[in-house]
């Protein structure tokens, strides 16, 4: 880990770039805004997903660290890049990709759980949603939609583009979508470690034809994991603190959202609702901002947010949100999991480690990127370092 | 285990990649794609003599529980190439010794999806499965940097100067680091050959070789053909590079 470089070719991971077309004659990619000149930290870099999933014997999963009652199996290997899940039609995981994979696939619920690619070659397919019998799929630069793919997913054909005016670019262009009361949300992150992000920045809705976009939340630097909370309907969202301000600051941030449209939380002014930034913090009042509903740790990557839906998991559980922490690439230590959170009432929330033991010798044996709960209600867990699926169950104590 | 079904790409996406590719086929790189593909060919012949599309490989991996198989798949696959000591003297072709495992298996990866574009390596990746990528990688990982033999002349000084500014000023150093050793998935091009190095560099200006994104498509998007040739050039010739490598000079 300590001999880390980047490639710029590959520099989009966590933290990426401004368009570095855009800019002559060449700046330094965004990732690597604001680095300090040390030998440790130009040493350091987003690393992509491992292009070839951990064989099966070899996932990480008996090292896996549960409360009590809880197991964990492997339930699908071979996944090259697994990224964002949906449940599909007709008894099949939807499960999406990012910079390796380049693709959708379906794995069915029965049977060996092999995954089938349905959609291929599309960079960055990372947002992806399945409702009433439409498919949407969001690259860095458009969202597609497909209309009553149940029974169809193996023959999708070509996808409507109900939207093309997100801004691409490699820098936290990819999506992650919910729908959500028949609208559609996804988010347009910072193109940059830490700079101005102009228009940018925000968590979007449009409707499902694509029309009406409005802002639902601004000064979000990108976020890579939303949910509505099924009690009052309010958006939680993680949020990825801002890059070499220091190995331990600023935290990741769990987000509230309880007044649509009108909330900042922050980026670039002020970070973890404490932290004015050195630069752009000038003249602003972390007052100002949305503080955090609670922090998730420092440059934790902290990806899917997904309440829990299901009836398994002990009554504690019924009202948290599960929350994959990728893990750091911007740290000399590293560490990450899937945890829990529980909102308090008082517009915060308590959080706690759920699942560990991806990581040993201080690399990372597996990086939980989204989840899913199924209709037994078990937890699906994504990993894209490892290609694996990871399903979480309740067994009583 | 895993089907691709089909592509989003347009049609007219597929018809300009195949127009560009015959267009590249009638250019320069197509000398350059034949070297590679003879030399493929030729590396199947030594030892084994099987043939390109053969399961071979695969099964000696699968059989050779033991001993590590890949320093002699590497020998018999690679070698004729690449060279033994994965110091290339072959023209076009990239020495790979010092090369990190990450950068590699990325590669590798890369040539077997198609989504990097030369017809010999994607020949030899098509029968390559996971293990065997990683396996490859692993031990090319483990090979130590070979300087390049001594140049006939002294490097030209003015070159050397003009394309060390160039390596800050384009922020090369920034991931390739001040040593150009790379590290994890970025390349070391210290001491790289010459003519992969300028071959790969106009390949990302003309877009012809993208890596997961275009990132370093944009990198160098700002820079004269001209100075990537210098940059090519001082890259080859890093004046760190023999001195980091513990190898002797041939």
């Amino acid at each position: 880990m300590r001999h880390i470089r980047s490639l710029v070719a590959l520099a989009a991971l966590c933290v990426v770039g401004a368009p570095m077309a855009q800019q002559a004659p060449a700046d330094e990619p965004g990732w690597a805004k604001g680095r300090p000149k040390t030998d440790t930290a130009m040493k350091m870099a987003p690393v992509p997903a491992f292009p070839v999933p951990t064989p099966a014997d070899q996932l990480p999963t008996k090292k896996f660290k549960l409360p009590p009652g809880f197991k964990v199996e492997t339930w699908a290997s071979g996944v090259l890049d697994a990224r964002g899940l949906r449940q599909g039609p007709g008894d099949n995981i939807l499960v999406s990709t990012l910079f390796v994979g380049n693709k959708v696939y379906r794995i069915p619920e029965k049977g060996k759980h092999e995954a089938k690619v349905i959609i291929d070659k599309m960079e960055m397919a990372a947002g992806i949603e399945y409702y009433k019998g439409s498919l949407f799929v969001a690259t860095n630069t458009k969202i597609y939609r497909w209309d009553n793919v149940d029974g169809k997913l193996d023959n999708l054909g070509e996808g409507k583009v109900i939207y093309d005016k997100l801004p691409g670019g490699g820098d936290h262009s990819w999506k992650y979508l919910r729908v959500h009361k028949d609208r559609l949300y996804y988010e347009v992150g910072g193109p940059c470690n830490i700079c101005d992000p102009g228009e940018w920045a925000k968590i979007y809705s449009i409707k499902l034809d694509g029309s009406d976009m409005q802002v639902y939340a601004s000064g979000v630097r990108n976020t890579v994991g939303f949910d509505f909370d099924p009690k009052d309907g309010t958006l939680w969202f993680t949020d990825n603190g801002r890059d070499w301000f220091s190995e331990e600051l600023p935290n990741d941030e769990l987000n509230h959202v309880t007044q649509p449209g009108k909330q900042h939380f922050g980026f670039p002014y002020c970070h973890q609702g404490n932290i004015p930034d050195p630069e752009f913090g000038w003249g602003k009042d972390c007052k100002d901002f949305t503080p955090p509903a609670a922090l998730l740790g420092p440059h934790a990557g902290s990806l899917g947010l997904k309440f829990y839906t299901g009836k398994m998991f002990p009554a504690k559980y019924h009202g948290a949100m599960f929350i994959a922490k990728h893990g750091p690439w911007n740290r000399t230590q590293k560490y990450n999991g899937v945890f829990v959170a529980w909102p308090d009432g008082k517009g915060g929330a308590k959080v706690e480690p759920f699942m560990t033991g991806f990581v040993e010798d201080n690399k990372y044996l597996g990086r939980p990127a989204d989840f899913l709960v199924m209709k037994d209600g078990s937890l699906l867990v994504s990993d894209d370092h490892a290609g694996a699926i990871y399903r979480i169950s309740y067994g009583g104590k | 285990m895993i089907t691709p079904v089909r592509s989003i790409e347009s049609a007219t996406a597929a018809s300009e990649r195949v127009a560009r590719f015959q267009r590249r086929l009638a250019s320069g790189t197509a000398a350059l794609a034949s070297v590679l593909l003879a030399c493929a060919a030729s590396a199947q012949q030594p030892k084994s003599a099987r043939p390109a599309s053969s399961a071979a490989p695969r099964a000696a991996a699968a059989s050779a529980a033991a001993p590590n198989p890949y320093p002699q798949r590497f020998a018999s696959l690679c070698a004729a190439c690449h060279g033994a000591n994965g110091r290339s003297e072959m023209p076009g072709t990239p020495a790979l010794a010092g090369q990190h495992s990450f950068y590699a298996v990325t590669q590798l990866f890369l040539f077997r999806e198609g989504r990097r574009s030369n017809e010999a390596m994607t020949a030899v990746a098509k029968q390559l499965n996971d293990a065997d990528l990683r396996g490859f990688s692993d031990f090319i990982g483990t090979l130590p940097p070979v300087p390049a033999p001594a140049p006939a002349a002294p490097p030209d000084a003015a070159r050397m100067k003009k394309g060390a500014e160039l390596a800050q000023q384009h922020k090369c150093v920034f991931c390739h680091g001040a040593d150009l050793a790379g590290g994890q998935q970025v390349p070391r091009i210290a001491g790289q050959r010459e003519d992969y190095l300028q071959a790969s560099l106009q390949g990302f200006k003309s877009g012809k070789r993208p890596g997961y994104t275009m990132a370093m498509v944009g990198a160098v998007s700002e820079v004269t053909p001209e100075e990537l040739d210098i940059l090519a050039y001082y890259a080859a010739r890093f004046p760190g590079a023999p001195a980091a490598a513990p190898a002797a000079s041939k």
